[in-house]
This record gives structure tokens, sequence and C-alpha cells, in this order.
């Protein structure tokens, strides 16, 4: 699924790499747990994932595709295609409601688009039965995203970034904001949903008392070959 | 969902300083547009006024103020032309026809023109119309008045109706001459001229009014002390008659009980549409006043224009002045060209402040929008979608400030149509947009777009750096 050769990645001006992972590997379905503390590189390994950076050399396998190969535009597209995002905060559009909010990505991807109607659902009723699925009953749908509280709004981010059926879905310290059990509940969730179709998700955070929850633990400053 | 859709809503969520962007753009807008269309249409009645005459001649003193005074019945010509002139002059070979002007009375402010049928006959204006009537028929006799439609409609004047004319100019005229009312036997139809608002009298019945020897006692030139004299005595100063100051001050209390209105508002006299011009009293109805103030003259070809020009600037028994109206026109209308061009720039650069205006608030905002747009880049946004969704907001805001200009214009020229018609002379249609006025919005438009795509490229580039991560 995910498998990442000699990774070499420098910021543009800068003197030394920023990253050099030798050897990274993910199979499809697996739930990993990636232990990346600030400052690890964390974010960058994330941008190279799912595309918005190029690394320097090296190749990133995804999917069966070399995402090194591809040019700017064919990785943007792929990662509307197949990954779906989870951010710490800060998930969600304000002045859309949590129905738009999660039906966003597919305007960026024909193929998700398809993938719900293949289902049946029109986009927003497959929005509605993931807000569900994940919790958040139909009156909250209609609220302001502003109203929603901080767990209410990962919900609607987690939902978001499963619609569709990406392949991954990279969560970047989604529980970060939330308290023990919820984060906990919030986890569940992800991997009921992924589950259901067989998405490999890539769980990072620097709170290694979630690590034991996931199928594999891998650790950022191990991997990475750059003194920090 | 679709990236204007996504733009519409992502600034229903800025409203305020959206909502001011658009609202400075759309009375930039509507200034441009208003501006325009009141010089355009200021110029088109312009050179509408006269046309057909080859040359204005009057006493001398400046082209454009002849113009003016015979034209537009703007200002007074100060000196007025012989009656033994003018019978010379138009005699000459090469004359085709003349019409002779005695202007410097007015009737509720509106100027009143002295002539002769030859107005009603060779008189034209826009592309050569004649002047047509509405109702009647060009007048016979001394006591009978033909009116610009302007004047009939404001007054509600009738046919039938008597009127009164006053001495000089002005609503506020201290003499009257009531012992003339004149009844009213033509309406003409509009030109959108100052046609519309004179009131055409027989030369005679000026001569008649400052001759009556009740109106016009003969005590010479003495003014006495009020104010209200002083007033009075500038008039003279404005009229032709040739015996400005036999009017006396005398008179103005002697005439202080009339109804300003006149005598003939009640009683129409219907006899005066019905009886036909006795040929006898066309020789009267010229008369043989002492003076005129200025005559249009009409040649028999244009290539004796400038000989005859010539010839009456060098007239021996007295000091005139011919001009050719189209020339005189033009150099008026470059004149007020200057004041044109600079109104043009003017609102020019309102509209370009307003737009900077929109630059400066899209950039402003766009620090604050790169979480949105990290957010818009995970789910899958490319950079152009970005760059599209930045172009599209002020394509959007200009189009509306547009709109609402356009609505905000056509508000206006409703509510102004009026006073500029009855102020000014400028009459103003509520069209639709012409071809320049849209090639306005046009340009306005793409300056707009250009101006969104100096923020839209910079998101462009955050988006390119940020990734997905977001800085804050």
């Amino acid at each position: 699924m995910l498998e990442i050769n000699d990774l070499i990645f420098r910021w543009p001006g800068a003197a030394d790499a920023t990253l050099h992972i030798p050897k990274l590997e993910v199979a499809a379905g697996e739930r990993v747990f990636l232990h990346g503390p600030s400052g690890s590189g964390k974010s960058t390994l994330l941008g190279l994932l799912s595309g918005i950076n190029k690394p320097e050399s090296g190749h990133i396998q995804l999917l069966d595709t070399d995402l090194a190969n591809l040019s700017d535009a064919a990785r943007d597209k792929f990662r509307a295609d197949h990954i779906g995002t989870i951010f710490q905060n800060f998930n969600l559009l304000p002045y859309l409601s949590p129905i738009e909010n999660v039906m966003l990505g597919c305007n960026f991807s024909k193929l998700r688009t398809q993938r719900v109607s293949a289902s049946g659902n029109t986009l927003t009723q497959q929005a509605q039965q993931l807000l569900q699925a994940l919790g958040l009953s139909p009156e909250i749908m209609l609220r302001s995203v502003s109203q929603l509280s901080i767990g209410q709004q990962q919900r609607v981010a987690a939902a978001r970034a499963f619609i569709g059926q990406p392949e991954l879905i990279i969560a970047d310290e989604p529980t970060s904001a939330l308290d023990a059990d919820n984060r906990n509940t919030f986890i569940e969730l992800l991997f009921q949903q992924a589950s259901q179709y067989g998405a490999t998700i890539l769980f990072v955070s620097h709170d290694n008392s979630l690590a034991p929850l996931f199928d594999k633990q891998l650790s950022l400053v191990e991997m990475n070959e750059v003194n920090q | 969902m679709r990236l204007v859709t996504l733009a519409t809503k992502s600034m229903l969520n800025r409203k305020a300083s959206v909502l001011l962007t658009l609202f400075t753009i759309a009375i930039s807008v509507m200034l441009l547009l208003s501006i325009e269309r009141v010089r355009q249409e200021a110029k088109s009645s312009f050179s509408n006024t006269v046309s057909g005459t080859d040359l204005i001649v009057g006493a001398r003193s400046g082209d454009i103020q002849l113009l003016l005074s015979s034209v537009f019945r703007i200002g007074h010509a100060n000196n007025s032309v012989s009656w033994e002139s003018y019978q010379d002059i138009r005699a000459q070979r090469g004359v085709r026809w003349s019409i002779p002007m005695s202007l410097g009375d007015s009737h509720k402010g509106h100027a009143v023109l002295g002539t002769d049928s030859a107005y009603f006959e060779h008189f034209r204006y826009g592309k050569k119309q004649n002047l047509t009537f509405a109702a009647g028929r060009a007048f016979v006799n001394a006591q009978e008045v033909v009116l610009g439609s302007e004047v009939a409609s404001k007054m509600h004047y009738q046919l039938g109706q008597q009127i009164v004319i006053s001495h000089g100019m002005g609503n506020t005229s201290f003499h009257h001459h009531d012992d003339n009312p004149m009844t009213i036997v033509g309406i003409l139809a509009p030109t959108g001229t100052p046609v519309d608002k004179t009131v055409h009298v027989p030369l005679a019945a000026i001569e008649a009014m400052h001759s009556q020897p009740k109106s016009a006692p003969r005590m010479i030139g003495k003014p006495k002390q009020s104010t209200d004299h002083n007033n009075a005595h500038e008039h003279n100063h404005g009229h032709n008659h040739g015996h400005a100051d036999e009017h006396k001050h005398d008179d103005s209390h002697d005439h202080n009980h009339a109804d300003e209105h006149g005598h003939g508002h009640d009683k129409p006299d219907t006899a005066a549409v019905a009886v036909p011009a006795p040929a006898h009293l066309h020789g009267d109805l010229i008369g043989a006043p002492k003076q005129i103030t200025a005559f249009l003259m009409g040649l028999e070809s244009p290539l004796y224009t400038l000989q005859i020009r010539r010839n009456i600037n060098n007239y021996k028994a007295e000091p005139l002045l011919a001009i050719m109206p189209g020339v005189t026109l033009r150099e008026l209308w470059r004149m007020l060209g200057l004041v044109e061009k600079i109104l043009l720039l003017f609102s020019g650069v309102v509209v370009l402040i307003s737009l900077l205006g929109m630059l400066t608030t899209l950039l402003a905002t766009l620090n604050q929008r790169r979480r949105e747009l990290a957010i818009l880049r995970s789910v899958g946004a490319r950079p152009r979608h970005i760059f599209a969704l930045m172009t599209s907001e002020a394509i959007l805001i200009t189009a509306a400030g547009c709109a609402l200009g356009i609505a905000l214009f056509y508000t206006l020229i409703a509510l102004a149509q009026g006073t500029l018609q009855s102020q000014f002379g400028i009459s103003l249609s509520i069209s639709l947009l012409s071809h320049y006025e849209l090639m306005l919005i046009g340009v306005i438009m793409a300056a707009g777009t250009l101006m969104g795509i100096l923020p839209a490229t910079r998101a462009y580039f955050y988006s390119l750096s940020d990734g997905m991560s977001i800085k804050l």
C-alpha cells in the first residue's frame, strides 16, 4: 500500500536535509501509529505523503504509484482521489454547514464522487449517513459549524476524510484537543469506518499512550536518519 | 458545489468588508455612468440647438456671447442691431432668408423672443428639422403668442388662453406689461432645444408693449433709491428695445396691484383659434421696430458664407458681428470640453480608487484566510483552484458592484430627470445602457478581474508553500 525507499527531503534554500527515511512500509488496511513529537519533521513527512511536497530523491510508492514521478498537478489529483485528511484543529470551513464541509472533498475528486453515486446515495445522503455513523444527530448537522463542540467538529472532519472511500486516511493529531474518553471513542469510530471498506489509517501523534490501540507502531525519530 | 458557490459562501462569511467594498464600487460606477450620460446628453442637445443657419448676426461682442444669447437665450446681448441695418443686409444678394430676433423680455422666467413668421418657416434644429406645431398655428397679429412645448406643459397653458408678458428677464421682474394680454394661438412640438422654453411673439408686440403710452411714461432714467428699483434698473441693460430707460420705475408702482398671473387664465378665447389671419395684418406683424437683438441668416449657397460674414463684420453703418453657428458651437464645446474631460478623469479616478480599495481588502484578509486555503488544499484543491477561487471573488464583487451601481444610476436619473430638464435643459431618458456605457462597464469588470489576479497570485504561492500545514 505505502512504501518509502531512501527518501530525502530538503526545504528549498536549506543546507541540511530535513528528512531521510531509508525505509517505511505500510500494508493495505493496516492501522499504523506514527509517533512524531513536534519538530521531528512530521508535517514535512505528511506533506510528502499527500503529495504537496516533492522529495529531493528516493521513492514514495502509494497504491502502486510513485508520487515522486508525478507532476505537481497529478500529485494534487492523486491526493484528492486517494487520501482523506483529518487535522488536529481548524479543520472545517466556518461558512459551510457540517454537511457541506463533509462533501467538500468531492468537489475536487471525480473518483470519490463516482464512488458515492455507485453506492446509490446522493452526496448529501452519503454525508448524512457518515455523520450519523460517527455519532452526530441530524439536528446537529444543520447547525453552524461554529456552534459545534470540538469533539463534534472532529467527527465532521472524519466524515469528510472518509467520504468517497479514499484508500489512505491521514490523521494528524486529531485527538489532542479531546479528553481521554472522547479520544478512545473517536479512534474506535475511525477504525469502524476504515474497516467498512478496508482503508489504511496513518495516525500521527506525539501521545504514545494511544499507540497500543494500533496494529503497528512507528517512530519518526527512529526512522529519520537526519540528526535533529 | 462549484467554486463560485464556494467563493460566494466564503464572502458571505465576511459580509462587512465585502459589502463595503461592493458599495464603494457601486457608487463609483454610478458616478461614472451618470457623468457620462449627462455629458453625452448635454453634448447632443447642445449641438442640436440650431442647424441650417449659415450666419448669426448681432451687435459686435464676442462670438460665444452672441451664440449664447441668440441660440441659448443665456446672458444678454448688450447692444443691438438697428432695423435699418437688418433691412439693408437681408436685402443683399445671396441671402435666402433671415429671421429677426428680439430678446430681453420674459414670461414667468421663460425667455420671450420677438420675431416674425420667417422663424416658423426657416428655423431648423437637430438634423435640419423644421419647427412643427403641436397645436394651433403661427401668430398673425401683435396680440398673438406661440409657446414652446415646455412653456405650455409647465404652465398648463392652452390655446386661446391669454397671458401677460413681463419686462426684463427672470421670474421676479418688476415691470409687467399688463396692458398687453396676448392670446395663445400656437404651441410648438417638443424639440429638446431652448425653443421649448421660449415664448414667441411678433416683433410688433414687443415694440407695442414698450411704447404704449400708459406703460411707458416718458421720464428719462432717474433711478429712485429703493433697492427694488436698482434691480429693475438692471433689467434695462438686458434688453434691446432701444428705449430701455423709458421704463420708468413708476411703472412698477402702477402695476403693483396687478395679478402676477395675468388676466387670461380663466377666460379662454375661443375666437382666437378660429379666426384666420387677415392678410393685411402681415405688414403690421413685422412692424418697424427700431432695433433687434440679432438675426439668423440662411444663404443661397454656403459658398457665400465667408464673404458675407466678412462684409458684415466690416459693415460701415454700425459695428456688427457675424458668426457661423457650427464653428462657434464647436468652439464653445471645446471650452466646455475641458471641464468635461476633467469630470471624466475624476470619475475614472474614483472607479480606480474603489477597485484599489477592493484590492486592499482582498490582500488584507488573505493572511487570515491562509487556514481556509490550507483546508481546501488538504481536501484536494489544486493551487489553480485556489487561484480561481480568489479571482472569482474579485470578479463577483466587481460584478455585483457594477450591477448595484447601474441600479443606483437609474434611480439617480429617475430622480434627477426633472431638475436637469428644467434647470439645464438636458433631457435624460431612462434608456438601456449604450454601447459606450456597456464598454465602460466592461473596462471596469476587466480592471476588477486584473485587481483580483494579484491576491489570487499571492494565495496561489501561499498555497504552494503552506501546503496543508496550517501556520498561524
